[in-house]
């Protein structure tokens, strides 16, 4: 009973802690109004409200038994009580001590047990003291004395018209954890895959349909030949009697492949049909759910007026916090993302930005600094925000020689337009502050707030006017789109690009490629840009078998702010909406890939990480894009067909023998090799033994037994060591036979050079 | 026909008493001795061992997909029921010598709290108890697997790899940040 009894506590304490923790943000904000300078009628509107807030919290504390808030509420309540009645302005000093006590409490609720501790305590009753003393002290300005009369009575006024109800309606609005509503978020987009699939298997079905119509045809055009027989051997009885027979069988073959065509035309119907019903529920759903995480903007910016105030006064500066447009709803994930970017920024202001009171004085500007947090709605899914100060601005030619220390720019480098030297700013290193304090002047915030905002899809800028302020503005879309990706095949390899980033994709002669200072260019829209082939930025060995003798080059433009660089690869295959899956907590981060994604087919692929590739691309060693070379080679290259069930052990096989210099294909098992035998020409088959469908034995007795394919070696690869194997695979006809235990890729070739 | 059926009779009895034994004997091992539950499988023609509570899953590996800019023992990521797990190959992680070419088959699937990974094994053998004290602590030179990783070596060369610390090991994590 004691123990259920706990668990009720428990949960009714996680309740309170939201509750206090929402009452206590109003405070906090009301706080802060209070100290601008406002008519007295608005200042009572704010007393009003911190005092229902206040009375609210107590009374919540008290349904929990967390005594000593429920005092330091009352405490508060007393003196909000004593303002209201004296209609008064409280001073500096008494406002600082109601904040540090909305801190204390805030701490207290924070704590992992939010259990009143001795340590507590003995905070909470020093705070009560002095609020007490406050309610009595100089306080308030107007009327001291009024303020004793209700310093222990008071009880607010509006409590005649009723209490405040503390039982939990049933009204509009529920409260759900916020991890309760991640997963089914998380769950609603792994729907996304199944519409993916879905759209799969539709395609596949087309492709079937298109397969048999070619059957159908090329089965009618044998036909109208009259089945290839020549009228001679229609003069002959017998097999015109024969001939009936399979007139028959051809008959009754035809109404059966015509009733399978029409089965198969049904199901690819319905198919396309489920596929699109999945396709526009899943559509909705996700819509749905994203509607179900928007949230206003205001919700991450109630934290910066409290900041604002101590940072500013910490730095001795005055400072106004000006919002507008906070109502404009955005995703929470985007605003999760953009808070510390957003502070980040408003630091900033502070601390690059606004001057101190008299050096404001001495430009002939107001004492107080204003910040302006400025929203609007470009459009359905883009928002705009602009942070503004009205302080000192940046001092773009301190940028400047900064980003020359670093090197960011070539001491030769032609002059860079103040717009361009500004934008200098958001790169790593570069600070405009002499010296470094704990929060600033490192130089890593603003290019931290770019990677940031660029990694949600949204563009950040700055513009500055000395001594008129700067303005950073940041443009961030309202949802997270769908991920989309496009697809990119390199060295054989299949990766995702986020198409936000793809700015376009183009195709080159490669004779337009040029050398510049060691680096690759392509000329594009009268720019100069550079290029990297996107297989030696993700490091891979450069293949010896070039078969690449187009002589045009297949460029994917990715840019991300003012940079734009061109990726060489090897083919463009799709453009789709795709589901990002994290990589698993092993691969905390790889360099280059951000995530992976599963593809309509099952194949998984990884999502190319566009900020690594944009670093690493700055840093690549001199690509060579070769012109086509005549392939005289290419004529002389064997071809080898690797037979193996095991994909890794099929991947290492076909590695060696590809850095041979053979060219390789790959088959999963017997039949599969066998078929791929009779489509392509080979001059050497590696197998494995042990595979399902058929065995390498028995492939390799088919071979034999194919005239075709008299004289074809082949190699057999087994873990069958012993002697009655090793015989039995030269009874059925294997050229060698390679024990795996003790493979190595020398012996392999060695065996390999000498057949062919 | 009698004689058959007498026959089944003893045949009865003496299994019936020898059941009764075994059971008693179990029970009084149990009693006195703790055990472990393994998952065995052949790496590379050894035996290893880890402890079932360590393995989520054994899954035969069908596709495989490579990543680049990964460490060698990182040999991809494979898509599990629709979640990714990575694939490490524990004998590039130990720096052993590649021996011959193996089947690497499936995917033992290993996890704890904190941590996930798939280990590569060219054939998985089953569940086995084994007796604690029948765990000899191994000499490295053995397997050449430095100590710290395994538990030990039963009388029958059964290598048991400490799961939990490989785990735990902050050397299994891949976190690198892009050279700038």
């Amino acid at each position: 009973m004691a123990k259920k009894d706990n668990g009720f506590l428990k949960k009714l304490l996680a309740t309170f802690k939201v509750e206090a923790e929402e009452h206590l943000k109003t405070i906090s904000l009301g706080l802060v109004e209070l100290e601008k300078t406002l008519p007295p009628e608005k200042q009572l509107e704010i007393v009003e409200t911190i005092f229902r807030e206040t009375h609210s919290l107590k009374g919540a504390a008290r349904a929990v038994s967390m005594t000593d808030i429920e005092s330091v509420c009352q405490a508060l309540e007393n003196i909000f009580a004593a303002w209201q009645r004296g209609g008064a302005i409280p001073s500096a000093g008494l406002l600082d001590s109601l904040h540090q006590t909305v801190d204390v409490l805030e701490k207290i609720l924070s704590s992992p047990e939010a259990e009143e501790t001795a340590e507590h305590k003995s905070k909470m009753a020093a705070l009560i003291r002095r609020l007490q003393g406050g309610a009595r002290e100089p306080g308030i300005r107007n009327q001291g004395t009024a303020a004793e009369q209700g310093v222990s009575t008071a009880e607010p006024q509006f409590l005649s018209s009723g209490p405040q109800p503390q039982i939990p309606t049933l009204g509009d609005t529920v409260r759900i954890p916020r991890a309760k509503l991640d997963r089914v978020l998380l769950q609603a987009e792994e729907f996304l895959s199944a519409k993916l699939t879905a759209s799969q298997r539709a395609a596949d079905l087309r492709q079937i349909t298109t397969l048999v119509g070619d059957w159908e045809k090329a089965w009618a055009k044998f036909r109208r030949s009259g089945f290839g027989m020549g009228p001679v051997e229609l003069e002959n009885r017998q097999s015109l009697i024969r001939n009936s027979q399979s007139r028959e069988f051809l008959e009754w073959n035809d109404h059966t492949v015509t009733s399978i065509e029409e089965k198969l035309a049904g199901i690819s119907k319905s198919a396309e049909l489920d596929r699109r019903m999945l396709g526009r529920m899943v559509d909705d759903l996700l819509a749905e759910m994203k509607s179900l995480s928007m949230l206003p903007i205001s919700s991450v910016l109630e934290i910066l007026p409290r900041f604002v105030r101590e940072l500013s006064r910490d730095q001795e500066k005055e400072v106004d916090l000006v919002i507008q447009g906070g109502e404009i709803e955005i995703d929470r994930r985007i605003l999760e993302e953009i808070k510390d970017p957003l502070i980040h920024l408003v630091r900033n202001c502070i601390d690059h930005g606004i001057e101190k009171p008299e050096e404001r004085k001495q430009n002939g500007k107001r004492l107080r600094g204003t910040i302006t947090i400025a929203l609007s709605q470009k459009n359905g899914s883009k928002v705009e925000l602009i942070i503004s100060d009205d302080g000192r601005g940046v001092d773009v030619p301190k940028v400047r020689s900064a980003a020359l220390r670093l090197g960011l720019i070539p001491d030769d480098a032609p002059a860079l337009s103040d717009q361009e030297a500004l934008s200098l700013i958001f790169q790593t290193g570069v600070s405009t502050s002499a010296f470094i304090t704990d929060i600033s002047g490192r130089g890593l915030g603003l290019a931290i707030v770019r990677e940031k905002v660029g990694k949600l899809g949204g563009m950040v800028s700055v513009e500055t006017k000395p001594d008129a302020g700067t303005a950073f503005q940041l443009t961030l879309p309202v949802t997270l789109a769908t991920f989309r990706g496009t697809l990119v095949r390199v060295n054989d390899r299949v990766f995702v690009m986020p198409t936000t980033f793809v700015e376009r994709v183009t195709r080159i002669k490669k004779k337009e490629i040029r050398t510049v200072e060691n680096r690759e260019t392509i000329p594009l829209d009268g720019q100069v840009l550079p290029l990297v082939q996107l297989s030696d930025a993700l490091q891979f060995s450069r293949k010896n078998t070039t078969d690449d003798s187009r002589d045009t080059a297949l460029l994917v433009i990715l840019g991300s702010a003012e940079k734009r660089i061109a990726f060489l690869v090897d083919d463009l295959l799709n453009e789709q909406e795709v589901l990002v899956k994290t990589l698993g907590k092993q691969l905390s981060r790889v360099q280059h890939v951000a995530a992976a994604t599963v593809l309509g087919t099952g194949q998984v692929v990884p999502v190319l990480n566009v900020f690594d590739l944009m670093k690493s691309a700055a840093r690549a060693t001199v690509a060579s894009v070769k012109p086509p070379i005549q392939p005289e080679k290419e004529a002389k290259k064997k071809s080898i067909l690797v037979v193996e069930d095991s994909i890794t052990a099929r991947t290492l096989l076909k590695n060696i023998l590809e850095s041979a210099g053979y060219h390789v294909a790959a088959a999963v098992d017997g039949v599969d090799g066998y078929t791929q035998l009779r489509s392509s020409e080979f001059d050497l088959v590696v197998s494995d033994v042990d595979m399902p469908r058929m065995n390498g034995f028995d492939l390799t007795a088919k071979i034999r037994s194919d005239k075709k394919f008299a004289g074809l070696p082949v190699v057999l690869v087994t873990a069958l060591e012993s002697r009655e194997d090793r015989e039995r695979g030269i009874d059925v006809g294997a050229n060698a036979y390679i024990v795996k235990s003790s493979f190595d890729q020398s012996n392999l070739l060695e065996v390999i050079g000498r057949l062919i | 026909m009698e004689r058959d059926w007498t026959h089944s009779v003893d045949k009865k009895a003496i299994l019936k008493t020898r059941a009764k034994a075994l059971a008693q004997e179990q029970k009084d091992r149990e009693a006195l001795e703790e055990s472990i539950e393994l998952v065995e499988f052949l790496l590379a023609y050894e035996r290893y061992g880890v402890e079932t509570c360590y393995v989520r899953e054994v899954y035969p590996l069908k596709e495989l997909t490579p990543l680049p800019c990964t460490p060698p023992f990182v040999l991809g990521i494979i898509n599990v029921r629709g979640r990714i797990v990575s694939v490490i190959d524990i004998k590039k992680f130990f720096d052993l010598p590649d021996k011959g070419l193996t089947d690497l088959n499936k995917v033992i699937v290993l996890h704890d709290s904190e941590m996930e990974f798939g280990v590569l094994a060219d054939v998985v053998l089953g569940v086995r108890s084994v007796l604690v004290k029948e765990i000899q602590p191994s000499l490295p030179t053995l397997t050449g697997i430095r100590e710290q990783y395994l538990k030990g070596v039963t009388a029958e060369r059964l290598v048991i790899l400490d799961a939990e610390r490989l785990l735990s090991d902050n050397k299994m994590v891949v976190h690198e940040e892009a050279a700038s």
